[in-house]
């Protein structure tokens, strides 16, 4: 079991109490992206593709705590851009750990051994750092277009392990994944000793520039089943065992864009993590005047016909274990037995 | 392919509207022409074709705003800023190391003859 008993709990009676106040859509992880400045320029990342004066700005930290208490969210996410140089970091964290958020601090870890070393984080049971790391060495330093990033990645696990501090990595596939190699790679975070694992296929979009490595629905089904199937007992993932059910083709899901809202410097972006359609001024207007009708594989949009990210379907996953028994037996089996 | 240096002309078939679409998808800074003459420089972030006022906004060049112009104060917009998401495709990068790999294979004399 990946996820810690006491978060799973607060997300449950999250979840509980939203449903049973009768709301029909509710966020579930706040994505804050404080800046989209990195210190990777990996290709094709459609975040830090900004001209020089939007790349030197940052929220404040007053607008990232605003965002973060009109949205709700009990889980807040913090990607980038490289969030490790966002000057406010240590502030930013410090609050939400107060205000009892579970955040995951997506890194590539490049400046992580360094902050840990200035002391600008305390480990806390609601501080995941979430590692970015897409594969073994050889896949990982390609897809970040940068050699040597793997192993300061690794460097800066172990620096975060060492203190006490949870861990966590988050990998994005794109066709051409070795599924085998990606076993290898699953047994080697854990056993550099990481708590679990996030999976996502990369955002397939039939307009995106990089079609060819984006992964087709059927050919994300292919990948996922035979990277997952007969799953070692010591690979821990930490994400919902049903999500990775969806990618094995074994459940048809809805997306829910509204479960993972994005604030960044532009306001709240409309209508998911991925696609930029616009920006509302408040969270209010965000989850009221979007036409969430037309998102999700249903809604025809051509967008989003191959999408399976993890910011689209793993809250449609968390509200099944949520909404219905079997949803929650099916849950409890895989979490308990490991088997998805 | 990129809008980088394009001035667009508007006409029946290419309106306003489908510009202000157009500078918004475009990653770089562009130069909104105004109906009064003058012009601003900068980053096109979010535009409201729908609102009861449709508008865009942008931050300028020294990264101030969000500045908000009315879709009925604009005249045309100029693709002047570098395209920036031009060029850095992944395809894009494999190519330059596999370009890199053979220059230097080439240098070291263990290249294909
Ligand atoms: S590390 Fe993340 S934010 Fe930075 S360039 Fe790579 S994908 Fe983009
Ligand atoms: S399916 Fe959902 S997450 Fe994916 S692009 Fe469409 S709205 Fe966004």
């Amino acid at each position: 079991m990946a996820v810690p008993l006491s978060q799973m709990w607060t997300v449950a009676t999250y979840v509980l109490k939203q449903r049973l106040r009768g709301l029909k859509r509710y966020p579930l992880v706040l994505m804050l992206e404080p800046l989209f400045r990195c210190n990777l320029t990996c290709a094709g990342c459609g975040k830090i593709q900004y001209p020089a004066q939007i790349l030197k700005k940052h929220l404040t930290l007053e607008q990232c705590l605003k965002a973060v208490d009109e949205c709700g969210a009990p889980v807040v996410s913090i990607p980038g851009g490289e969030p490790l140089m966002y000057p406010s970091i240590g502030e930013l964290v410090d609050a939400l750990v107060q205000r009892r958020k579970y955040v995951y601090l997506c890194t590539n870890a490049i400046l992580l051994k360094e902050k840990l070393e200035q002391g600008v984080f305390s480990p806390s049971k609601y501080l995941s750092f979430s590692i970015h790391m897409d594969g073994l060495r050889e896949e990982h330093d390609e897809a970040v277009c940068r050699d040597g990033v793997y192993d300061k990645a690794v460097e800066g696990i172990k620096a975060a392990l060492t203190r006490g501090f949870r861990v966590t990595t988050n990998t994005t596939l794109f066709d051409g994944a070795n599924p085998l190699r990606m076993r290898e790679f699953f047994d080697e975070m854990m056993k550099l000793g990481v708590e679990g694992m996030m999976l996502s296929p990369g955002y397939s979009y039939s307009k995106a520039p990089d079609q060819e490595h984006f992964l087709r629905r059927s050919k994300t089904h292919e990948l996922f089943s035979r990277m997952l199937s007969n799953p070692r007992e010591h690979w821990k993932f930490n994400q919902s065992p049903l999500f990775l059910q969806f990618l094995m083709g074994q459940r048809d899901y809805e997306c829910t864009p509204w479960g993972n809202p994005t604030f960044n410097m532009f306001g709240w972006q409309r209508p998911c993590y991925l696609l930029q359609e616009g920006y509302a001024e408040s969270f209010r207007d965000l989850m009221e005047n979007t036409r969430w009708e037309q998102y999700g594989r249903k809604s025809g949009n051509e967008k989003c016909q191959d999408c399976m990210v993890h910011c689209g379907y793993e809250a449609t996953a968390v509200d099944d274990t949520f909404s219905n028994w079997k949803g929650f037996k099916d849950t409890v089996v895989a979490t308990l037995t490991g088997k998805l | 392919m990129t809008l980088e240096g394009w001035v667009p002309e508007l006409s029946e078939s290419l309106t306003l509207a489908e510009v202000i679409d157009l500078a918004f998808d475009y990653r770089g800074n562009t130069t909104v022409v105004k109906v009064d003459g003058t012009e601003a420089k900068g980053y096109i972030f979010n535009r409201s074709s729908d609102a009861p006022e449709p508008f865009i906004q942008m931050f300028d060049v020294a990264g101030n705003g969000p500045i908000k112009i009315l879709y009925s104060e604009i005249r045309n917009i100029k693709f002047t800023g570098r395209d920036m998401a031009a060029g850095n495709s992944w395809q894009a990068w494999l190519e330059r190391k596999e370009r890199e790999k053979a220059e230097k294979a080439a240098r070291l004399g263990t290249g294909p003859a």
